[in-house]
């Protein structure tokens, strides 16, 4: 199963590949903006997208409904700072599987990986 | 431009550091005594990284890192020894500002309909660089201490 990572900061997306590479997800693609993600998942298949919120070019949040608007079922799973109530229900409204709010720790996201994933494969 | 700072609108702040270094680094953060200047750093020493709220709230939040403190973080963030100050270090300082700015963020939007917004983070580091503030603005300027090394955060609010 291929990953991709979203997010303007390649440190984050370093930490990222950490985390998936502990839920035992070693074959990962990296974006650095929503555009670049939006632009990968048309050429590319993947079973996992972790999307930051912030960043240049496109927004996370605007990234998933392009992707969902592209007919793309894969769990995307929001990985960001924003951590307003409003903002989750935006993302999940969206067509976000799941929130991780930063700072998090390894075994935090690792379990919402695992957890998300699970539930993908069981509603698939 | 008057600023109107209270306690308040500094807590979220330094709770959000604490938490951003508990949870990040595994590091605990201790304030030291909470002052007001006018002035911003001009260490060259210093790595800099600010990030901007909008939105009913308008302000800036800056921190600034020793550069020994700098890479410190990034060692223990990425498990990996950095020998200076480059692109690498620059973008983890930029990210330690944007999760720090967001958790308290989150505490000032409180259950207002709609969130206060963050700029993307801008990083300056090295000799002779200059950055112009909104003139009277007033900083709240709260110097931690850590295992990674010292670092201080300053946060201004402008008047609405």
């Amino acid at each position: 199963m291929r990953a991709l990572i979203v997010d303007d900061s390649a440190v984050m997306r370093k930490v990222l590949i950490g985390a998936l590479s502990r839920a035992q997800i070693t074959d990962i693609d990296q974006a650095a903006d929503g555009q670049e993600a939006v632009d990968k998942v048309q050429t590319e298949d993947y079973g996992l997208v972790l999307m930051d919120w912030n960043m240049p070019r496109k927004l996370g949040i605007d990234a998933v409904r392009d992707i969902r608007a592209l007919g793309k079922t894969m769990p995307i799973i929001m990985v960001t700072t924003e951590a307003e109530k409003g903002r989750v229900v935006e993302a999940l409204k969206a067509g976000a599987n799941n929130y991780v709010i930063k700072p998090f720790q390894p075994q935090t996201i690792v379990k919402k990986i695992e957890d998300t994933l699970a539930r993908s494969q069981g509603a698939g | 431009m008057a600023s109107e700072i209270s306690i308040e609108h500094i807590n979220p702040f330094i709770k959000s550091t604490r938490e951003t270094f508990h949870t990040m680094l595994a590091c605990e953060a201790v304030r030291g005594n909470v002052a007001v200047t006018s002035q911003q750093p001009e260490d060259p020493r210093q790595i800099l990284a600010m990030v901007g709220l909008s939105g009913r709230l308008r302000g800036m939040v800056s921190i600034s890192f020793p550069e020994q403190t700098a890479l410190r973080i990034v060692e223990r963030l990425l498990g990996m020894s950095v020998e200076g100050i480059d692109e690498t270090v620059s973008d983890a300082i930029s990210e330690m500002a944007n999760i720090i700015a967001g958790g308290a963020k989150a505490d000032l939007s409180g259950e207002h309909d709609t969130p206060l917004e963050l700029s993307l983070p801008t990083v300056v580091h090295g000799k002779g660089y200059e950055v112009e503030y909104p003139s009277g603005a007033v900083w709240v300027e709260i110097p931690f201490e850590s295992e990674l090394g010292g670092f201080v955060v300053r946060v201004t609010f402008a008047g609405q």
